[in-house]
């Protein structure tokens, strides 16, 4: 039997801490739905997702009680899109995200991601059919997620797909006004975008994965927290401990929270017979306390959130998770890291609210962070072109430091810098992010074309 | 063919006693596959899982541990058992109940009575005091339990408020994965 003390720990863990499985995101293949017809494709791609995920919301709750860790969302991941609807027009685009939304709801998953595509060196008239579909289908359906990947380390970064983005951001959040710019949240723009992230609105089914898939997103920023907490408490004497304790603290309690992910996984993906894919460990905070990063910048030494320091403290978190989560699993992968997303980090919002966190100070951070500007509410009046631009400036740090980046900016209609801005849930609530410089860069905007790769792209 | 012995011994701790009886087992030629002992209050109880050969009985090993010299008499029982030596992993269905709270009298025997009703198995069960404070940590086998596991669990948060004591049951292999580096 195990040592009481560990048992006494695990318990801690999960039943105090907020230890949970985030999601298990099943993803399929929809290539080969393409047929003659649109009625026929959108009929394959019901039956192929009522095929392989008809168990799988009742599986993952069988096996959440087996275990007693909740499983929080149920998601599936498909083939980009655009790929499986090569050829189609914009109004075909619309009706297969509404098939896609019926099949979610069929088989009772929370969220669909993969209404997606990959541009990161060229757009085919398909592409630019498929983003124009994007805010109407975004805002005609109620859990299919967007995504579009328009650079890489490798290729560079698609211009002409970035002078899109802004409008499309744009459009969304209009055509949601009454929600608050919702459809925004439902959308992100990548650099590098991994082909098996289970968490959303990033999730997509990659090309290169078999015909179905499980990944497991696992997070825990309150675990992490606690258990520093308890680490320093033990070592009242100043001086008496240094900050690499704090990151193997961090690394071994990522090991624990990325095992449990994995127990799970492995379960699900023996009953359903689905193989499993990667385990992603995430620090992915929820709006309710003591489930923040934010939280954990403040334990380890900045009061505020966006003081000098909190890029280098962030820097070391994301590397103690990646590495207690690499031993952890079988196979790691996705984004696996820490997540900033504002409006869904009670702490993060709040040093909105009290100005010590800026723009440009969060973009910073995301040098260093496993995703980007995530969930950030701008003011409504943010022009397409500026948008564009800072997600260029988010899509410039993914691709030189060969890392995932992304962008998923809210411009909320009708309000300003300051106001607050709430979806509830587990999207959060923030006051708006001032944008400073505003309609400064048009004319970089403009030129369109392509954005060459960095020279140490070419390692062949 | 091995003869499988389970001996029980209880006596007064002092230093050599594992020694003792060990040593006896060993001049019988027999082979020990698994020993489990604790103390309490001064007093070691140890249980052995022994091997022997064939012609080796019950008789030869309690004259054997006889002939220790010892200030305190041995209490042995030994009983011949069919089954191999070798390790039974815990079953599929192995959970792990903690329960904690202020001491008081028919804890152990409330939540024992608890793993009765719900034809529960307790595998292992371990208890610490620490001033006023009980706790304990139990190994259970729920393969033969007739309810649901949310059946289970919820009448053990019944329970968990009508006796005071804060009480948790988790699946085995959630303590195994966060705690061992091997992935079985």
């Amino acid at each position: 039997m195990l040592r009481s003390d560990q048992i006494l720990a695990t318990v801690e863990m999960i039943q105090k801490e907020n230890l949970d499985v985030r999601t298990v995101t099943m993803g399929i293949n929809l290539l080969d739905c393409r047929a003659e017809s649109l009625e026929k494709t959108c009929k394959n791609i019901k039956k192929r997702i009522h095929h392989f995920a008809g168990n799988f919301v009742a599986t993952c709750d069988k096996m959440s009680r087996k275990f007693g860790i909740p499983v929080v969302n149920k998601r599936i991941s498909v083939t980009p899109i655009a790929f499986v609807g090569a050829g189609l027009k914009k109004s075909d685009f619309i009706a297969i995200a509404e098939t896609l939304d019926q099949a979610a709801t069929d088989v009772g998953v929370d969220i669909l991601g993969g209404f997606s595509a990959q541009l990161e060196k060229g757009m085919t008239e398909t592409d630019r059919e498929f983003i124009d579909s994007i805010p109407e289908a975004i805002s005609r359906t109620e859990k299919i997620c967007a995504s579009v990947n328009i650079a890489t380390t490798q290729k560079g970064i698609n211009m002409d797909a970035l002078a899109m983005m802004g409008t499309t951001v744009k459009d969304l959040a209009e055509k949601t006004a009454d929600s608050g710019g919702f459809g925004a949240a439902k959308f992100v723009v990548f650099c590098n975008q991994p082909g098996d992230n289970p968490f959303m609105a990033g999730a997509i089914h990659g090309l290169e994965e078999a015909d179905a898939v499980l990944n497991v997103g696992v997070s825990g920023p309150g675990v992490i927290a606690r258990s520093l907490e308890r680490l320093i408490k033990r070592h009242p004497m100043p001086g008496s401990l240094k900050l690499d304790e704090l990151a193997e603290e961090i690394k071994q309690t990522t090991f624990r929270v990325t095992r449990c992910g994995e127990l799970i996984g492995r379960a699900v993906s023996g009953a359903l017979k689905v193989e499993f894919g990667v385990v992603d460990l995430s620090l992915a905070p929820t709006p309710t306390v003591g489930d923040s990063v934010g939280e954990l910048f403040k334990i380890l030494g900045v009061d505020a959130v966006g003081a000098p320091g909190s890029t280098a403290i962030l820097a070391m978190l994301n590397d103690a998770v990646k590495k207690g989560g690499v031993f952890a699993s079988k196979n790691v992968g996705g984004l696996s890291g820490a997540f900033i997303p504002v409006m869904e980090d009670a702490v993060l919002a709040e040093a909105v609210g009290n100005g010590s966190l800026c723009l440009e100070k969060l973009e910073a951070m995301t040098c260093v962070c496993s995703v980007g500007l995530d969930m950030v509410p701008i003011p409504g009046d943010t022009d397409a072109k500026t948008i564009s631009a800072i997600i260029a400036d988010e899509m410039a740090l993914g691709m030189v430091n060969a890392k995932t980046t992304a962008a998923r900016l809210i411009p909320v209609p009708g309000k300003k810098a300051g106001e607050l801005v709430s979806f509830g849930g587990l999207f959060g609530a923030s006051p708006i992010m001032e944008v400073r410089n505003s309609g400064q860069s048009s004319r970089f905007i403009d030129w369109g074309g392509r954005m060459p790769a960095p020279i140490h792209s070419f390692r062949n | 063919m091995k003869k499988q012995m389970i001996i029980s011994v209880m006596s007064k701790d002092r230093p050599g006693i594992i020694a003792s009886i060990t040593g006896a087992i060993y001049k019988l030629e027999g082979d020990v596959s698994d020993l489990n002992q604790s103390v309490l209050c001064n007093y070691l109880n140890m249980i052995l899982s022994v091997s022997f050969n064939e012609n080796v009985n019950k008789e030869d090993l309690i004259a054997e541990i006889s002939h220790i010299k010892t200030e305190c008499k041995f209490e042995v029982s030994i009983k011949e058992i069919d089954q191999g030596g070798e390790k039974i992993p815990p079953p599929e269905e192995t959970y792990i109940m903690t329960v904690h709270g202020p001491n008081r009298t028919g804890l152990v025997y409330g939540i024992s009575q608890f793993c009765a009703d719900h034809t529960i198995n307790i595998l292992d069960l371990a208890t610490t005091l620490k001033g006023n404070r009980f706790s304990m940590v139990l190994q259970l086998d729920l393969q033969n339990c007739p309810s649901p596991i949310e059946t289970v669990q919820s009448a053990l948060e019944d329970y968990s408020e009508q006796s005071g004591q804060t009480i948790t049951m988790q699946h085995n292999d959630i303590f195994q994965v966060t705690n061992e580096v091997t992935l079985h």
